[in-house]
């Protein structure tokens, strides 16, 4: 069911939303399995949630939930960029969608975000399923073609890539019938500078406020896993290299390509411009840096000179009371 | 393993508390226990003590909103509320959202504007799912960093009065992208002629001279929380992985040139406070 899309759209995901999702999924799935006595510790309601599992009585707790909801963004030719996203109602044994809280809940959005308006819907799930059709079409209505964001929510600590997948819908002829079905597409995440630092804090769960020293060793700690980063995968690309070279690997004349392509990109910015702007940059960084010393020399001189004054003042020692000044 | 041995010099020496890794059975943070609250409110242990609430416990999602929203104001002050419980001495912040009134340094009752859009908001939450009570509000000051002014300590005076258990949160987004860290502060105001016995110090702060007497009159009329930040197994999980896509957005992040009129700022502040001294 799942091939890949045609439409030629290019889709950019942020972590809001994907942060958001997943809250919602974990709301529901802690309040359908609820620790019995609340009055005890929190060791003890652990525990007892361990035990509520392991009997495992309802269905609820067996199948995790499927929670649904509308994601909204913008959509600027041909790329999507889906910012936000918030929950719907919906029943799945009567497929019935909530009408009046959509578009109340739509409503709402815009008031705050004028820009945005409905792009698609989300749900939790480890694949897409044919029930997941009429929800997709109740929603055409809004949006001709909207977008379908699936979140596998079971935790896989093997698991290397986002378990996040974008669907859309398109009309394909199958046994001579026209119908819809479900074809993946491929997505990049984007983000806002404030949202990356955000996501970046909680991601690592960095001490909050501390000495200016942990401050700047957190963001140089950052940096230099990104840097480490950069430093792997370049590495992954030698090695590939280094494979087909040799012969271990089949030559794949696509993949060389993209390489040379991206190895020609690189001397690109030898220009005077380029040079003098950076020159510039660099200058007024260090121009701060040393107005920044040169402040604190003055206090500290300033200290001094009262310090000593203090100390030293012979003159009205004597006298009692003194003018300060 | 020197690096291993280095991380825990490092931890140590910064008091790192290990944090333990959320694992599902520890997501019951996440619970609303609905007789529990409605009791503790019945109950307002914090009517007596105006220094009750020590901390803040605030969601990975409640966070990234708030900031979100911050940001995308840019020197303007934008404001919304935040849903919540509270859990002993701690206030928890599970998510938060945006109100559609703008500029609260001018206006004390800006939220007045804004009730029929919170009931709204509400309304519709607990019918999908979210059942907490409004428990806070968070506003932002673009470049000037997280204290609350004259208008916010009235403004909070009033909600500390009429809206118990209440926080303010204040935001500073220019702060944050330049710095690289979330600059973020919680607050709670004293009542009416209340002298606190003991007097905690405050972590210095760089304000604008065009600011400094604001903040001055008022800084003893509240006291900071201490924040911390918790998020779900699921978050943890999506959140590593996340970081193998936005690395490349570290890299190429350059504060300067985004924050060129904000440095400008501080620099001409620091040039006239040299002349007045």
């Amino acid at each position: 069911m799942a091939s890949s899309s045609s439409s030629g759209l290019t889709f950019k995901l942020h972590p809001l939303v994907i942060v958001n999702i997943s809250d919602h999924y974990t709301r529901v799935k802690s309040q359908l399995n609820l620790p019995p006595s609340l009055t005890s510790t929190s060791s003890a309601a652990t525990s007892n949630n361990n035990n509520n599992n392991s009997n495992g009585g309802e269905n609820n707790q067996q199948k995790p939930p499927r929670v649904y909801g509308c994601v909204i963004g913008v959509q600027r030719g041909r790329t999507v960029e889906i910012f936000n996203s918030f929950e719907l109602i919906y029943d799945p044994s009567t497929r019935s969608l909530d009408r009046s809280f959509l578009e109340k809940k739509q409503e709402l959005y815009k008031k705050v975000f004028p820009h945005f308006y409905v792009l698609g819907w989300y749900s939790t799930g480890s694949d897409a399923q044919e029930s997941d059709m009429h929800f997709h079409k109740a929603l055409m209505d809004i949006n001709e073609s909207p977008l379908y964001v699936l979140l596998n929510p079971a935790i896989n600590p093997a698991q290397k890539d986002l378990p996040v997948t974008i669907y859309e819908s398109e009309l394909h002829v199958i046994d001579g019938v026209p119908q819809l079905i479900f074809v993946r597409s491929s997505y990049t995440i984007e983000t806002v500078e404030a949202e990356r630092i955000s996501v970046d804090h909680v991601a690592h769960l960095k001490p909050s406020g501390g000495s200016a020293a942990t401050q700047l060793a957190a963001q140089l700690t950052g940096i230099h896993s990104a840097i480490k980063m950069l430093n792997s995968r370049i590495r992954v690309v030698h090695q590939y290299l280094v494979g087909m070279q040799k012969g271990d690997i089949p030559c794949e004349s696509s993949l060389l390509r993209q390489v040379s392509s991206l190895l020609r990109r690189l001397p690109a910015i030898e220009s005077e411009k380029f040079q003098d702007d950076l020159l510039m940059e660099y200058k007024d960084t260090l121009l701060i840096t040393y107005l920044a010393m040169f402040t604190n020399c003055s206090s500290t001189m300033n200290e001094l000179v009262d310090k000593f004054n203090t100390a030293y003042d012979r003159h009205s020692r004597r006298g009692g009371r003194t003018a300060f000044i | 393993m020197d690096s291993a041995i280095a991380q825990k010099t490092w931890e140590l020496e910064n008091n790192i508390l290990a944090v333990e890794a959320p694992n599902p059975s520890s997501d019951f943070i996440f619970y609303y226990d609905e007789v529990a609250q409605a009791m503790s409110l019945k109950a307002k242990p914090w009517g007596n003590d105006p220094h009750f609430f020590k901390r803040v416990k605030i969601s990975a999602l409640a966070l990234l909103k708030m900031v979100i929203h911050a940001r995308s104001g840019g020197t303007i002050e934008v404001m919304g509320l935040m849903q919540g419980k509270t859990g002993g001495d701690a206030i928890i912040v599970m998510d938060a959202f945006a109100l559609p009134v703008e500029g609260t340094e001018t206006r004390v009752n800006a939220q007045a504007d804004a009730y029929e859009y919170m009931v709204d908001y509400s309304q519709t939450n607990k019918q999908a799912g979210r059942l907490e009570n409004v428990v806070g509000w968070y506003h932002s000051h673009p470049g000037y960093g997280c204290w609350l002014s004259g208008i916010d300590v009235s403004t909070q005076m009033l909600n500390q009065q009429f809206q118990e258990p209440f926080l303010a949160v204040v935001i500073d987004p220019t702060r944050t992208v330049s710095a690289g860290k979330v600059d973020i502060g919680a607050f709670r105001t004293y009542p009416e002629g209340y002298k606190p016995t003991d007097d905690p110090i405050s972590e210095y702060q760089t304000i604008p001279l065009n600011k400094i007497e604001d903040f001055g009159v008022h800084c003893k009329q509240y006291y900071a929380l201490n924040i911390t930040y918790f998020k779900s197994s699921l978050d943890c999980h999506l959140l590593d992985l996340l970081w193998n896509k936005y690395w490349v957005n570290t890299l190429s992040s350059s504060p300067l040139l985004g924050n060129g009129d904000y440095v400008a700022g501080q620099l001409s502040d620091l040039g006239i406070s040299f002349l007045c001294t």
